[in-house]
């Protein structure tokens, strides 16, 4: 075993600088390739096993497990053992994560060995839109169904050869993400030939242009029935460029987790989102409107419109309730486009509600918001200059003036724009306070979290208490960001955000046993049995 | 709110069918989980609950209530027989809560071909259009016990149903198709009839060489 290891390894290696090279008779001029480089690569041999954001994830909520086993192994001594059990409502999972390739070639290698062929098993990789059949979505998806070790190409299952259970087979998958295409090698213990090899397959979905991010090894999905155990050995991920990869500052993370919570703040408060609805003039639906609509028997229509929940408006209702309706459709797409960061198509539908509701003021401000996210400034200003007059005493201004000056990077603004008021202001204040971050000015941003420490709801004093960690350790002062964060705990809402943060805290003071208990509440540990 | 909690849990349990297992205190504990929506507890009893659960649904006079037990099939995700049985009764209610989580539900305890069939009558041909989108939801998401063959069939009828007079029908029937697969294939639902038919020849080829790899 060791030595088809070995052998297929170098196979492996040998593929990636054939691919990357080309053939040397054939091009024996060619210039300089660039160098592959390694993305991601586990023997589970060693102690490289903190989990983090950019390592992988280890999920056992349900009654399955991911453990180390030193009991089979494909190569060294251990490898990683993935057990499902039916009926838990879950299922267990190895879920790893490398720098968003958008391009180029990438590699994939592993060991697989499952110990009966006939349970499922769900082995993947994707990208940012997660494990979806969808662009960006799966990328790569190797499942086995009825006996069968199945590909999942051009979103078809096709059966690759079937599997036998207590052998060892090695994955090498090429996969161009341009073309949205890849070759397959699979070769098994003790044969000499490929078990299956295939060329130039479509990715999961076909969809050229797939970026991915993150592999995942689990056992069945939706239908809670797997009892599979499976043994996944030597994962390797690759790219064919020479690429820098920032250093670990601590484990399992490239950054702290408090730079990553900071930026992803700056990130979603930098990609303005539409302002909530007040009242059903802003969508210019007066007095009139409403009797139009009550009279042609289509309120509980407008109801489902505005909930998202009517997507095409019944061909036999007539005008005016017809282009109400459209309107709001229009406006309601819009809404969740931008939210979900398509700023050009919510654009056009906010353009489109508002060309079927001209007297409609909240479409025109979204449509502002959607500007800002592309960065079209000089629209934002001459559309922005003819709206505000009727905004000026409305108290979401503050907020979308906010959010503007953010996506334009100009805190400066957003600080004037939000000062004012911000202690009555729930979200306002949290803005506030992060703006005073993204500054620099800690010593501010900690007297103002004292402030609406003092003066705050009891359920906001944890996140206050938080925030107060936040300035805290940003100044240094880490013991004391430390008596924060854990005082934030009690009673928080969401103290996902806080364990990482006294993860970084204890891996300041030198306490890695805490460091680790606080990092593994996120993201999983992975041990042996 | 907890009281406001507590005061709904009360009235739902008022229109719960307390006769049907008279005093037994494990029904009355089951009647109770399933109105406070504790499916964790329901689902550590195991399968054995699915036929209490039917009996439950049977013998309730009220909507509402019944609508929580079908919602309790849905996420228990157990294939079940009674209870498709059951939900089909259902599936044409006029009661909007019931007809969702019914049609939702169903997918969800039975791979029956008539469950599909039903869903895709429905999508296509029921005179509100909140069911019409609700059953093609249930057709794109909740269809999971269904095996390569019958989703063959499944991608069949959506496809054919790309055909629809509806422009909505067709638009959801390709909604269903994405979730699916991902992909559209390049079909507009509101292009011409010329375009829309090319497009639907793209999938049917598509689907042959699905049908042809199973």
């Amino acid at each position: 075993m060791a030595n088809l290891a070995r052998t297929i390894q170098g196979g492996f290696v040998t593929l990636i600088v054939i691919f990357i090279t080309g053939s040397a008779s054939a091009q024996p001029q060619a210039a300089p390739q660039p160098t592959p480089t390694t993305l991601v690569r586990y023997s589970f041999d060693d102690d490289l096993l903190d989990t983090g954001p950019d390592t992988f994830s280890v999920f056992q909520s349900g009654k399955g497990s991911v453990r180390l086993s030193l009991v089979y192994r494909f190569s060294g001594y251990r490898s990683v053992e993935i057990r499902d059990v039916p009926g838990d409502g879950d299922f267990p999972e190895l879920q790893g994560y490398f720098p968003l390739r958008s391009k180029g070639k990438l590699y994939l290698h592993f060991a697989m060995m499952t110990t009966d062929a006939g349970e499922e098993l769900n082995i993947a990789l994707a990208g940012p839109q997660w494990f979806k059949l969808r662009k960006d979505g799966i990328a790569f998806w190797l499942k086995t169904a009825g006996g069968y070790l199945t590909e999942i190409s051009d979103s078809m299952p096709k059966k690759l050869f079937a599997i036998r259970a207590f052998v060892w087979y090695v994955v090498d998958a090429a996969y161009d993400i341009d073309a949205g295409t890849y070759d397959l090698t699979i070769r098994q213990e003790g044969l000499e030939r490929p078990v299956a090899d295939v060329r130039g397959e479509a990715n999961a979905a076909s969809q050229p242009g797939s970026q991915i991010d993150k592999f995942s090894f689990i056992g069945d999905t939706g239908t809670d029935v797997s009892k599979v155990v499976y043994y996944v050995d030597d994962v390797l991920v690759a790219v064919d460029e020479a690429i820098v990869h920032q250093p670990f500052v601590a484990p399992g993370r490239r950054k702290l987790f408090f730079d990553y919570w900071l930026s992803a703040q700056r990130a979603r408060a930098t990609h303005p989102e539409p302002l909530p609805l007040m009242c059903l003039a802003e969508l210019g639906i007066g007095s009139a409107e409403t009797a139009a609509l009550r009279q042609d028997g289509a309120g509980e229509l407008l109801g489902q419109a505005l909930s998202g929940k009517l997507a095409t408006v019944p061909d036999d209702l007539p005008d005016p309730s017809r282009t109400i309706l459209q309107s709001v459709i229009a406006w309601r797409e819009g809404a969740r486009a931008l939210r979900g960061g398509d700023a050009e198509f919510a654009l056009a539908r906010f353009d489109r509600a508002s060309q079927l509701s001209p007297s409609a003021p909240l479409p025109q401000m979204d449509a502002v918001l959607a500007l800002a996210h592309l960065a079209r400034w000089d629209e934002v200003d001459r559309r922005l200059a003819a709206i505000l007059p009727q905004w000026r005493d409305d108290p979401r201004l503050p907020v979308a003036l906010a959010m503007i000056g953010l996506a334009r990077g100009d805190l400066d603004a957003v600080e004037r724009q939000l000062q004012e008021g911000a202690e009555s202001r729930g979200l306002l204040a949290e803005e506030y306070f992060l703006t005073l971050l993204w500054k620099g000015d800690s010593a501010r941003a900690e007297a103002f979290a004292e402030s609406m420490l003092a003066h705050g709801s009891a359920a906001e004093r944890s996140l206050w208490r938080e925030h107060l960690g936040d300035a805290a350790f940003l100044t240094g002062d880490i013991q004391r960001a430390r008596s924060y964060y854990e005082a934030s705990l009690a009673q928080h809402p969401r103290p996902r955000s806080v364990w990482l943060k006294l993860s970084d805290v204890y891996f300041k003071l030198g306490d890695l046993e805490q460091e680790r208990a606080f990092r593994e509440r996120v993201y999983g540990s992975l041990r042996e049995r | 709110m907890s009281r406001f909690h507590a005061a709904w849990l009360l009235l739902l349990l008022a229109f719960t069918p307390q006769s049907v297992f008279g005093q037994d205190p494990s029904a009355v504990r089951l009647q109770q989980w399933v109105a406070g929506h504790d499916v964790a507890a329901i689902r550590a009893l195991g399968r054995p609950v699915l036929p209490k659960l039917v009996q439950l649904y049977e013998a309730a006079r009220d909507d509402g209530f019944k609508a929580r037990v079908a919602q309790t099939f849905y996420e228990l995700g157990w294939e079940s027989p009674e209870a498709k049985r059951a939900l089909m009764k259902d599936v044409h209610t006029l009661n909007h809560d019931l007809r969702l989580q019914v049609q939702w539900a169903l997918g969800r305890v039975s791979n029956d071909q008539d469950v599909v069939d039903t869903l895709i009558a429905n999508m296509r041909s029921d005179s509100n259009p909140l069911f019409r989108d609700k059953a093609a939801c249930a057709l794109a998401y909740d269809q999971i016990h269904l095996s390569e063959q019958q989703k063959v069939r499944l991608f069949g009828a959506l496809i054919e149903a790309l055909r629809d007079d509806k422009e909505d029908v067709r638009r959801i029937a390709l909604q269903a198709l994405q979730i699916h697969t991902g992909q559209t294939k390049g079909f507009d639902p509101g292009a011409s009839w010329n375009d829309r038919e090319q497009k639907v020849k793209v999938w049917q080829t598509w689907l042959a060489q699905y049908k042809a790899g199973l």
